[in-house]
């Protein structure tokens, strides 16, 4: 078993950067679990839009009572009145829309002229239409109240108005047996688990197969005792064994950080869609440790590959968000039916063959991948056999 | 003597391929990438029309306030407008389960005891349903109150101000450009690029350090003062990492598209300080640490790709959370104060914080040439 041996020499030697890329990955996993909340909501929740709330008007009923109003039906973040502050927040969406009460604003209000409030919005956008909503119907109806009844006081018109706006309406909720894919962070995990995994296998692999491709090595070797096929069945061997060696490592983190989460016939369909990519992974790797010579080109593909094949097709960026021209090259990457056999695992709630087919079809065109680009390799060898004679 | 010497170092620059990937190539296909995944991200909070529909029923044949108003938002009545929220389908119950199962609508409205609201899932999309909904509730409850209080309000204009529904807000825009977050990402992409200098300026330290290469020794030698040939040497560098920048930047704004804004002198202002800034953090690196070239790369990797996080290169928001509880830090950042130029300079009106950026870039790339000088200068060797 010495070729066997020697893999895991070589692997040894580069186990830091291995590292670095498993750090990355759980730092990733960690700082998603944070995030991720429950999918299967049966109750109706309103979706609160971040707003910025300025008042240059002195405090009215009429305001405190907007102010009052928009509060319960957006979450209001307290910025300070600084045109930059202000910018840099509607900038990077700490909030969505920025409502300014000009001086004055109350009194004009009341006598019927028409001063507008202020806003500041993200142009087109959805959240723009929905708070444009909002402050149309407070004010609106503040109209109605304050130009029909004669002579009604601002405390009740504030009253009359807020008891109005309290009114809602029925909303039902029926999810048909399915929930909202991609939220979990289980999912998460797993989808950030192609980057690590790919990273790691082309790393490791390349490496190994760098120092037997040799062309002075390969030599040597061949005209060592060893049958050539007992030595390649130990190098398959031994790359498979460190496949498998870090897929089970990170799966194990996975039960760490998860536990239950994947402990289910969802999270064991997940583990088994990971190990098919991690047979993907092992033959691209196998492709490219062919292709080349240096350690500053297995840097570079490494990282071009790993991040092309991830930012393409729904690793980083949820496959929802993504172009229809990019999903259609993406789709010949198997890292693209990855994630789509993911996020479908993550749909199910009740198991039947309609949910199970696509998801068992996204897997064998992995297993597909996996076989066209060994077969790829496979000529590649044969070719370099000829051609150099070694 | 200049001449021979920046000539000679660019050609040496030109030739080291790894490099030239790094620094040119990476950039590009990085830049390609972002472009695929983000270009599609904005569309998520791009108002789309929703798609409802209606449960038919002779109750909704009859509301008929209930269907002007829907018609006036709606292309219920057949006629579509620009400021149409909603696209109705009126069907039967089963169509309407079907259409919801399929997600073809966010939601139906059916009546149960007034208006009832059938969704699957929470969403933006389905509060903005509610919320018409209960618009139509509260106006309805406001003129039942106004009535009981004023019997005469319908001859005295109620009705007249219930069709004549004002807009209450008015337009104020939030900078100069639209504010589009995925810019920050390109932004912090140049950053990267312009730190990834870095490589040149230890390829510079490698070069006329006597201890860490056969050159450098050599270099030594010579009766010409180092801080020359080390300043010419420099010069180079900065030259081919100003070059590759540039390229970058036509690759961006022009086979991409991305918006820089439109001051071009300024832009290219910030790339040249931006490249002196990451060629002088290299030889600070190159010269400080005093450990093998691996661990030197490894500290330059990985501590641009640590600013380039901090400056939102991974997730935009990263940027303001650094802003707002953090402050200092993001002084402290020059892959942030180059970001931060690009964006001011597309956003802000004023000038101020662009030339404040500037102006810590200049003073950064003073400081760690200073301290690459002091630990440059009058070093001797016993034996190499």
């Amino acid at each position: 078993m010495q070729v066997f041996k020697v893999c895991f020499k070589v692997i040894q030697k580069n186990l830091p950067q291995m590292f670095i890329y498993l750090g990355i990955f759980l730092v990733l996993s960690i700082a998603l679990t944070s995030l991720g909340g429950g999918s299967t909501n049966t109750d109706f929740t309103q979706t609160k839009i971040r707003i910025a709330f300025i008042n240059n008007d002195k405090d009215s009923t009429l305001i405190d009572g907007f102010k009052e109003y928009l509060s319960k039906n957006t979450t209001i973040i307290d910025l300070p009145d600084n045109r930059e502050k202000l910018q840099d927040a509607l900038f990077f969406r700490q909030v969505d829309y920025i409502i300014r009460v000009p001086a004055g604003y109350t009194q004009s209000f009341l006598d019927g002229t028409n001063v507008q409030l202020e806003k500041t919005i993200i142009p087109g956008s959805m959240s723009a239409i929905y708070i444009d909503f909002l402050a149309n119907q407070y004010f609106s109806t503040a109209k109605l109240y304050s130009n029909n009844i004669p002579n009604i006081s601002d405390t009740e018109l504030v009253e009359s108005i807020s008891k109005s706006l309290a009114l809602t309406t029925k909303v039902e909720v029926n999810n048909f047996g399915s929930k909202a894919a991609e939220t979990s962070s289980v999912t998460y995990y797993f989808a950030y688990f192609a980057y690590s995994l790919f990273a790691i296998v082309i790393l490791g692999v390349t490496s190994f197969m760098m120092v037997f491709n040799d062309v002075d090595l390969k030599k040597r070797n061949l005209s060592s005792p060893i049958k050539a096929s007992k030595m390649n069945l130990q190098m398959i061997l031994g790359n498979l064994t460190f496949v498998l060696g870090v897929w089970l490592i990170m799966i194990i983190f996975g039960f760490i950080l998860y536990g239950n989460g994947i402990l289910n016939p969802n999270g064991l369909l997940m583990c088994l869609n990971s190990l098919i990519l991690a047979l993907v992974s092992l033959s691209v790797s196998f492709l490219v440790g062919l292709l080349i010579k240096s350690r500053g080109a297995q840097a570079a593909m490494a990282n071009v590959l790993t991040l092309g094949l991830c930012f393409i097709s729904g690793v980083f960026v949820p496959q929802f968000l993504l172009g229809k021209t990019v999903l259609t090259i993406a789709s010949f990457t198997p890292t693209y039916w990855y994630i789509k056999a993911n996020n479908a695992i993550a749909s199910i709630v009740t198991f039947n063959s309609e949910n199970i087919l696509p998801i068992i079809y996204s897997m064998l065109i992995q297993l597909g991948f996996a076989i066209a680009i060994l077969a790829v390799a496979l000529v590649v060898t044969k070719q370099k056999r000829v051609s150099k004679g070694a | 003597m200049f001449s021979h010497i920046f000539v000679n170092r660019l050609k040496c620059i030109i030739r080291d391929k790894e490099m030239m990937f790094w620094t040119l190539l990476f950039p590009i296909l990085l830049a390609t990438l972002f472009n695929m995944a983000f270009s599609n991200l904005s569309s998520n909070e791009k108002f789309d029309i929703i798609n409802i529909a209606v449960v038919d029923s002779d109750q909704y044949q009859n509301d008929i306030y209930f269907k002007n108003i829907l018609s006036s938002i709606s292309d219920s009545d057949e006629i579509a407008n620009s400021d149409d929220m909603f696209k109705v389908n009126t069907t039967t119950k089963e169509q309407a389960d079907d259409l919801l199962k399929n997600n073809k609508v966010s939601g139906y409205l059916t009546y149960d005891n007034g208006i009832k609201l059938v969704v699957k899932e929470s969403g933006l999309n389905q509060t903005i349903i509610k919320s018409f909904l209960d618009d139509y509730i509260v106006t309805s409850s406001a003129v039942n109150t106004i009535i009981s209080n004023n019997p005469n309000a319908m001859n005295e204009g109620l009705l007249t101000d219930l069709e004549n529904r004002q807009n209450y807000l008015n337009d104020v825009p939030a900078g100069k450009a639209n504010p589009d977050t995925t810019l920050n990402y390109f932004y912090t992409l140049i950053a990267m690029c312009c730190l990834y200098g870095g490589f040149m300026g230890m390829k510079e330290i490698t070069a006329i350090q006597a201890n860490l290469s056969a050159q450098g020794a050599r270099i030594n030698l010579v009766p010409t003062h180092k801080l020359k040939i080390f300043g010419y040497s420099l010069c180079a560098a900065t030259a081919i990492q100003f070059l590759s920048i540039l390229v970058v930047m036509a690759y961006l704004s022009f086979v991409l598209k991305i918006d820089f804004g439109k001051q071009t002198g300024l832009i290219l202002l910030t790339c040249l300080v931006g490249c002196f800034t990451g060629v002088s953090f290299g030889t600070f690196i190159g010269a400080v640490i005093k450990k093998g070239e691996g661990i030197k790369t490894a500290v330059l990797i990985s501590s641009t790709m640590a600013l380039a996080f901090l400056s939102g290169m991974m997730m935009a928001e990263m940027k303001y959370i650094v802003m707002e509880s953090a402050p200092i830090m993001a002084y402290l950042n020059p892959a942030n104060l180059i970001t931060d130029a690009f964006y001011s300079l597309y956003f802000f009106d004023s000038y101020n914080r662009f030339f404040l950026n500037i102006g810590l870039l200049i003073g950064f790339t003073i400081i760690f040439y200073s301290l690459t000088y002091i630990t440059l200068r009058r070093q001797k060797y016993a034996s190499i």
